[in-house]
């Protein structure tokens, strides 16, 4: 088993936060895990990558020219991740839930849990993660910011 | 976790290795990307000194080795440029000088981000003749493990010792596993209490400098095999060598899989001592392969060496893969076959 | 102990009577054995294996970090930095202003014969303007470096900075033995001593003395 998986979104959306999540679940349930960031020279803005890789086997290189998931999260992300794209890549596109999203009163600073809730189901489905363990590492991260309740929603509609 | 095994980063893997080799000091200077190996030492409570620049850093380690002391520093880019003037120092005078250098993109300010176009400087770099030893780790776990030898070389052999890896492998994450049954190597002081040692770094004759070098070299001959280590990867019926060191040795061996599958006998030499270099390991597998691929991101730092330790009865064709600066993934490598 | 080794200066040279003091200080407070000398590359590389003391030779410029960081390693040592103006306050003039600083406790001695000696007699921070040498034949254009007098404005209390001349040999023992105390008590110490260098200055016999003479009343003798 070799996951590629790519978030892309700018700077402050929480990119980093659901990678460090995903990477921690992973590591936990003994998969090998490598996880980047990418960085450059601004302290805030721009576009916000994570680079990480889930296996059996040990992982030999941090970062990957093809993804087998992408997330998208904004405009500008689009633009820098249209080359990590193969026909058989899974697309998390936040446009196609912009009725989801209103629907069911997801603000954009949820954006990124409704995204790893997306992201969990198809890691629970290919049984690489559970979702609980998933859930006990957010509510860790996160549980003690006001937006708890609409984050702890917006993981809950994303599963889905 | 039933085992040692732990997610963390390259940057916290070297600091665990720094506090696990003993080492008690460290001066630095923030530069990316290797700032948080100075502020994970500090927040695990090691002892340090931010100075005024890395000039003042890498005297001040000078300063702390001689008086016994497991000094060391990390730096990257333009700051590991200044460097050079204390590593040229810790040449000449044997000093067991420990530096963890990040590679970023050069010259100049460059980026902040990845390059394997420090080699020549952490080789070859001050006024020397490249007395240092270099190591150059693939994996996270090597990070770790070769920091740990980087400590124990520096004080068994006295020849300043660098770390050389780059700001993808620091900055990444992953699983690896400490290996805390390496032993360590005990500093002592250089110079003595009441010894009355009179120790110089200028000469005034051109003999005098001579006999001194002479003999740094010869002890450096002498301890060549105990320090270079290499490694070879699905060489033994390999027609075409792939050469690579540090992470792009890591993707070279995804695209010898790769390769591999398709039915191409590649293999992979991987130097993890880039000072002194494996000559003779190497050797061996260059003479009975029918080409020698070197892939890097610079334009040759890695070739100039293989090629200058290569002998030269040796005529297997060369060929190169460089993209300076640049990450190289298994899919670029593997393109070059095409 | 008693310093041994014949002395490498040129004749007149102030760095003789200067690291002789130094001794005497070191052998008077017993401290020979815990005292390290540090030397800068200019002339005072010459005293390499002068003084019965470990002694060791760094880069120009990068005494004063090798010192304190030697300093930081052995707590009970007695560190000193021996440095000329140019290594002082020029090349090595911003790892000199930090460690005072931060208060570091080594002993700085800057032997200023206001030029670069060893390369010929160039310009030098503390060269008087007007002055002329091979790098400013017209005349050197700067005021007068008052290296003691600046790092005043940053060191923490209990530093101690001052300034002596090579014709003073009472002063410059009161002066470094004020400083080895200093460091002592933890804290930093600088001791400028204006000297003699007949060889660059093209000086013979009371010319060199007039001309050491006309710096003391360029830079103030005394305490800073």
């Amino acid at each position: 088993m070799f996951l590629k998986i790519l978030i892309a979104g700018d700077g402050g959306q929480g990119v980093q936060t659901i990678a460090d999540i995903i990477s921690k679940a992973s590591f936990q349930k003994n998969w090998e895990v490598s996880f980047i960031p990418n960085y450059g020279l601004e302290q805030r803005g721009g576009v916000s990558l994570a680079f990480i890789q889930i296996s059996d086997t040990k992982i030999n290189y941090p970062k990957f020219s093809k993804a087998d998931i992408l997330v998208i999260l904004s405009e500008q992300a689009r633009g820098r991740v249209e080359n990590y794209k193969q026909t058989e890549t899974k697309i998390f596109d936040y446009k196609d839930f912009a009725d989801i999203l209103r629907e069911n009163k997801i603000g954009e600073k949820s954006l990124n849990i409704f995204a790893l809730g997306w992201l969990v189901k198809i890691l629970k489905e290919q049984k690489i993660l559970e979702a609980d363990m998933v859930n006990l590492l957010l509510e860790e991260k996160l549980g003690l910011k006001d937006i708890w309740d609409d984050n702890k929603w917006a993981y809950k509609v994303g599963l889905q | 976790m039933q085992n040692n095994k732990k997610l963390a980063t390259g940057h916290e893997a070297v600091v665990e290795a720094c506090f696990d080799a003993g080492a008690k000091m460290m001066y630095g200077y923030p530069i990316t990307p290797t700032t948080e190996v100075f502020t994970g030492w500090i927040k695990k409570g090691g002892d340090y000194l931010q100075t005024e620049d890395e000039i003042a850093a890498g005297f001040a380690v000078c300063g702390g080795v001689i008086a016994g002391q497991k000094a060391f520093t990390a730096t990257a880019g333009p700051g590991h440029v200044l460097m050079q003037d204390a590593l040229s120092m810790a040449e000449g005078m044997r000093l067991p000088f420990v530096a963890i250098i990040g590679q970023r993109g050069g010259p100049s300010s460059g980026t902040v981000i990845y390059s394997q176009q420090e080699v020549t400087l952490a080789c070859f770099g001050g006024n020397g003749e490249g007395l240092r030893l270099v190591y150059s780790p693939a994996t996270i776990e090597e990070l770790y493990s070769l920091t740990r030898t980087a400590f124990n070389s520096a004080w068994k052999y006295q020849y300043p010792t660098i770390v050389l890896s780059d700001g993808y492998l620091l900055k990444s994450r992953g699983v690896f596993e400490a290996d805390k049954t390496i032993e360590n190597v005990e500093s002592y002081p250089l110079v003595k209490e009441g010894q009355q040692k009179h120790w110089r770094n200028i000469f005034t004759f051109e003999e005098e400098l001579n006999e001194e070098v002479v003999r740094n070299k010869k002890d450096w001959e002498s301890i060549k095999n105990e320090v270079v280590r290499s490694e070879n990867y699905q060489t033994e019926d390999a027609e075409i060598l792939l050469v690579a060191h540090g992470i792009v040795g890591g993707a070279a061996k995804d695209a010898v899989n790769e390769l591999r599958k398709n039915g191409q006998k590649v293999g992979l030499f991987r130097p993890i001592t880039l000072r002194p270099f494996a000559n003779e390991a190497f050797d061996k597998i260059a003479m009975r392969v029918k080409k020698i691929v070197i892939v890097e991101s610079s334009l040759g730092q890695l070739a100039q060496i293989v090629r200058a330790e290569m002998a030269p009865e040796i005529s297997t064709p060369i060929d190169y893969i460089q993209y300076p600066g640049l990450g190289i993934e298994a899919e670029k490598i593997v393109e070059y076959f095409k | 102990m008693q310093q041994e080794n014949a002395a490498k200066f040129c004749a007149g040279c102030g760095y003789s009577v200067i690291l002789m003091i130094l001794n005497q200080v070191l052998a008077a407070q017993n401290v020979q054995d815990k005292a390290v000398m540090g030397l800068d590359i200019g002339c005072s590389l010459l005293g390499w294996n002068y003084l019965p003391i470990n002694t060791f030779q760094t880069h120009h410029g990068r005494v004063v970090p090798t010192m304190l960081g030697y300093k930081r390693a052995k707590k009970d040592s007695i560190s000193v930095a021996v440095v000329g103006d140019g290594g002082a306050y020029a090349i090595g003039w911003q790892s000199l202003f930090y460690a005072a600083r931060r208060d570091e406790p080594i002993t700085v001695i800057v032997v200023n014969n206001s030029v670069y000696a060893m390369t010929g007699g160039q310009t030098a921070p503390t060269t008087v303007c007007g002055q002329k040498t091979d790098t400013h034949p017209a005349g050197s254009r700067e005021e007068s470096f008052y290296g003691p007098e600046i790092l005043k404005t940053i060191v923490k209390p209990g530093a101690y900075l001052a300034r002596s001349a090579a014709n003073d040999p009472k002063g410059i023992f009161a002066a470094l033995e004020k400083a080895v105390q200093t460091q002592k008590a933890g804290h930093f110490s600088l001791v400028e001593i204006l000297s003699f260098c007949p060889t660059n200055w093209r000086t013979t016999g009371k010319a060199t003395f007039d001309y050491l003479e006309n710096l003391k009343k360029i830079y103030k003798i005394g305490e800073v």
